[in-house]
């Protein structure tokens, strides 16, 4: 019987973790975006707005990750709320 | 969104300090007057018509935006399962802020609690979604100005030869209101 290695070198790609993005537009305004983080996703202040400021001068930051349901969750109530979010497997 | 309901109400509510007060941990005071109210609701009932026939403008592609923006196939999946039930949450929430602008005042004030404030916040920055993406907003100059300069300062940035000069009036305001409605929730936090 032929055994197939399934190899170490990285994990397949049904295992890696979704990531939620938050990207930058011109129209939410920071502080917005900041209560948002805080409300849906129970960060502190001082958490919110650092995601907050990457989104800002970054372009994009990574708010939240874990399965592909619960990151499509996430997705869903940050569109409800009007930010631009997608996700995306991590390191896609 | 046209322009022609904004006049009247921009420039009396923004010299209003505190459009929206916290009265106790679980209920908010809306303290603009009726003017303003009912000027807000038909801004809403435009954008609940815009909702359920608009499905392919940028207006549209900004208030339901793509959640698989590297995969066409899970788009897809994601859009046929997910898109009415975001209509149905963005109907609801404008559906209960409509409901809370036509209450009978308690003297200047409508009493609204956390969850009446939350809706009227997402119904809020909707329309700052779709105003802003008419207007080609540039975040640059709008937001710092918002947000760094006084109220009359504000006003002198705005040039009234502009044909746009009222819907950008519009957008500032509910850029204003929006704020003051974020504050208000922070601020004892």
């Amino acid at each position: 019987m032929e055994v197939v290695d399934p190899g170490t070198d990285s994990a397949p790609d049904t295992d890696r973790p979704w990531i939620v993005l938050v990207w930058n537009d011109p129209i939410n305004l920071m502080s917005y975006v900041t209560l948002v983080l805080q409300k849906l996703f129970g960060y502190s202040l001082e958490k919110a707005t650092e995601l907050m400021l990457d989104v800002h001068n970054k372009g994009r930051a990574v708010v939240s990750s874990g399965t592909r349901e619960h990151a499509e969750f996430d997705v869903y109530r940050l569109h409800e709320h009007g930010l631009w979010a997608t996700m995306q497997r991590e390191d896609a | 969104m046209g322009n022609d309901a904004t006049r009247g109400c921009v420039i009396v509510a923004r010299k209003n300090k505190g459009p929206v007060t916290r009265i106790d941990a679980m209920s908010y005071s809306l303290n603009i007057d009726a003017t303003d109210r009912t000027t807000l609701n038909a801004l809403l009932d435009q954008l609940r018509d815009m909702l359920m026939h608009d499905s392919s403008s940028d207006i549209a592609r900004r208030l339901f935006p793509a959640a698989y923006h590297q995969d066409e196939q899970h788009e897809q999946e994601y859009q046929r399962l997910m898109r009415d039930e975001l209509l149905s949450s963005r109907l609801a929430s404008l559906s209960l802020t409509s409901s809370l602008l036509e209450r009978e005042p308690s003297g200047d004030k409508v009493v609204l609690s956390a969850d009446e404030l939350d809706a009227l916040m997402r119904s809020i920055n909707s329309l700052r979604l779709v105003l802003g993406t008419l207007l080609d907003v540039d975040e640059d100059e709008f937001e710092a100005q918002l947000l760094d300069v006084d109220e009359d300062e504000f006003e002198a940035h705005l040039d009234e030869n502009d044909p746009g000069y009222g819907q950008y009036q519009l957008y500032s305001y509910l850029g204003w209101l929006l704020d003051w409605i974020v504050t208000v929730q922070t601020e004892f936090n």
